[in-house]
């Protein structure tokens, strides 16, 4: 059961006279519960392409169907509500909301909901989910209390919390040491087997890429490898 | 998680920039409040020396008065009878009535020494001086309750006319020592015929009249175009008229003079069309433009002032989007919709002004009621007797602070709020 059916991609960018092109007509299945990974050389369109499954930008050709919805020509606002429904977020620099601590940061997402759930049953699941990513002793310190990979976890635990059917990671260990990179990785992977929630990731990280059941490697805007089954 | 919980957890976070602004907008708030305070407290005086001064808050006449008063004013006079007294006094509001006689009149002094026995003309600076000036002939005890000001500004040395029939005037004391009149010492005899002044005006069929008398008292300029101004005993400017039990007008004395339209409306269905009323205000629309002027300036200056700092919140806001924007590209990613990006932004702006019109009001408050309890000594425009302002501010224009404030403050935030929310995910996720 496919949950990301990509076909006929494409992406160009006006850069004053010249049109560059990042996606040239790409076409990718991936299904429900896979955990895969995303490769290719800086300017390959690895990032494009993730940001377009992403709902973060728009494809300029070809069609996206997400979870059986087609949401390639949604405007800004209904693509807001797909990302809050359906996709979760991991970046690099874990991009957390400083003023919040952990527990809000967590629960963010779900609280800006147009009709957010009961403050006490949210909070309850954010409880859960810390204690699950081994954040419960700091569900009230701030980001700059935290270490780098505690960060990360919290950045995790914020991207489970609407119980999305994609979690998308950007380079989630590019900023961690390799000791940290490597429990992530498993945290995610474990969670990838409990929930069943299917990962998709861009990455240089060859211990990433060694975890992965599945690995993309797009080159010149193509996939050059891996998009089939 | 509340957006007006974020929105004051980001104004905690630039701590400097947030005190910098709200500093702008507590001395912008301060300087508005207290200015206001001023002008009002200036406007009072000004009102009360007209008021309480000279006119009274209301006056009546004889249909046809004011519109003629330059030309025939004696021609429509008033029986003065106590059935009318009693009448305008039972208005509401009304606390006092003066009957009185407005009219062009005429003093001549003295002069400094006889004529020479041998026919000569005497030198010109020793003839006496004659001049014309405007009298107002009252019943002093009737006339303190209407223009208690007037009664409590006499020059020292000098007395308000000790009755309605005293052979005494008072005048402008500009123009007493123009005419080189000096005051006569109370309780002191009357000087010989020959040495007081004479009190000259035309009656109703153009005969000269006149009286001797002395110069009571002066009093100084207390509002603007009082200069060659004089009061007169009501009996003593009746026989001079020959318009004994007669007046010209009804000065009213108010509770409270803004509730003059009021009584003018009531008394003129009371009193038919036989009789005029009118309020200060449109027997003297020079205060009613010049408070007009004053506000007109003041809401120049405060809106320069609010401009200024409301273009201080345009830049903090500005600076603020600039330094968020990866964060409000995750805000954006996780599902966060424009209009709540925006609605973040507005709250940040409300919170500031809020926090900014609360200590600015405060500031300000403290300093009027400072002011008005201390009083500032200052001359009222036109005027050259000292009066104190005692600055003050409505509840309605506290008010108007109040929610004007953080409404400013609002839609000076608009404009960064919707640039944030413009920001597409991508780029702002980018960003440095």
């Amino acid at each position: 059961m496919s949950l990301i059916d990509l076909k006929g991609i494409e992406k160009h960018y006006e850069l004053g006279k010249t049109t560059v092109t990042a996606l040239r007509g790409v076409d990718l299945t991936v299904d429900k519960g896979e955990f895969t990974v995303v490769t290719g050389p800086s300017g390959s369109g690895k990032t494009t392409l993730l940001n377009i499954i992403g709902c973060l930008d728009r494809a300029s050709k070809g069609t996206y169907v997400l979870d059986g919805t087609d949401v390639s020509d949604r405007d800004f606002d209904d693509l807001a509500e797909v990302r809050n429904q359906k996709i979760g977020f991991i970046f690099q620099s874990f991009n957390l909301i400083p003023v919040l601590d952990v527990a809000e940061n967590i629960e963010f997402p779900c609280a800006v909901r147009k009709n957010p759930e009961d403050a006490g049953k949210l909070r309850a699941r954010v409880n859960q989910l810390a204690k699950r990513v081994g954040l419960e002793p700091y569900l009230h310190h701030k980001p700059d209390e935290l270490s780098g990979g505690q960060r990360q976890r919290v950045a995790i635990a914020r991207a489970l919390i609407t119980e999305p059917r994609l979690v998308l990671a950007d380079e989630p260990t590019a900023n961690l040491d390799s000791t940290t990179s490597e429990s992530i990785i498993d945290l995610m992977l474990e969670l990838n087997k409990e929930q069943g929630v299917t990962f998709l990731f861009s990455t240089h990280d060859p211990r990433v890429v060694k975890h992965a059941k599945r690995a993309l490697h797009i080159q010149d805007g193509r996939i050059a490898d891996g998009a089939g089954h | 998680m509340a957006l007006f919980k974020l929105a004051v957890r980001n104004l905690r976070r630039n701590q400097r920039r947030t005190a910098i602004t709200l500093v702008a907008m507590v001395v912008g708030v301060t300087g508005m409040v207290g200015l206001r305070g001023f002008i009002n407290g200036q406007q009072d005086v000004l009102l009360e020396n007209i008021i309480k001064g000279r006119l009274g808050a209301v006056q009546v006449h004889r249909t046809g008065y004011v519109k003629n008063v330059l030309t025939s004013p004696l021609q429509l006079d008033m029986a003065d009878t106590p059935e009318l007294r009693g009448r305008l006094s039972a208005a509401p509001h009304v606390i006092g009535v003066s009957p009185r006689i407005e009219f062009g009149a005429m003093v001549s002094t003295p002069d400094k020494r006889p004529q020479p026995e041998d026919g000569s003309d005497l030198p010109e600076a020793d003839q006496g001086k004659t001049s014309f000036f405007l009298a107002t002939a009252i019943e002093p005890e009737s006339e303190s309750k209407v223009t208690p000001r007037r009664h409590g500004l006499i020059n020292k040395g000098g007395r308000m006319l000790p009755s309605a029939d005293a052979p005494e005037l008072v005048l402008n004391d500009e123009f007493a020592r123009g005419l080189e009149a000096p005051v006569h010492p109370a309780g002191a005899p009357m000087p010989p015929i020959e040495q007081q002044l004479a009190l000259l005006a035309g009656d109703r069929d153009g005969a000269l009249n006149g009286e001797n008398m002395v110069l009571g008292g002066t009093l100084p300029s207390f509002s603007a175009g009082d200069k060659r101004i004089g009061v007169v005993p009501l009996a003593v400017a009746q026989r001079v008229l020959r318009m004994e039990g007669h007046v010209t007008e009804y000065a009213l004395a108010l509770d409270d003079y803004t509730q003059a339209d009021a009584v003018r409306d009531g008394l003129k269905a009371k009193l038919g069309p036989d009789y005029e009323v009118h309020t200060w205000a449109e027997l003297f629309p020079f205060i009613k433009s010049l408070t007009g002027t004053q506000d007109f300036i003041f809401s120049i200056i405060t809106g320069v002032f609010f401009t200024v700092v409301l273009l201080g919140i345009v830049n903090a806001m500005l600076m603020t989007v600039l330094e968020r924007t990866r964060e409000i590209g995750t805000m954006l990613a996780v599902g966060m919709r424009r209009r709540q990006i925006i609605r973040l932004f507005l709250f940040e702006g409300v919170v500031i002004g809020t926090v900014g019109a609360l200590l600015g009001l405060s500031v300000g408050l403290l300093l009027i009621a400072f002011t008005h309890s201390r009083g500032i000594p200052l001359p009222a425009p036109g005027a050259n007797v000292e009066s104190i302002v005692r600055p003050w501010v409505s509840g309605r224009f506290v008010v108007g602070v109040l929610l004007g404030t953080p409404l400013g403050a609002a839609l000076a935030t608009l404009w960064p709020a919707w640039r944030a929310s413009r920001l597409r995910p991508v780029e702002a996720l980018a960003s440095a």
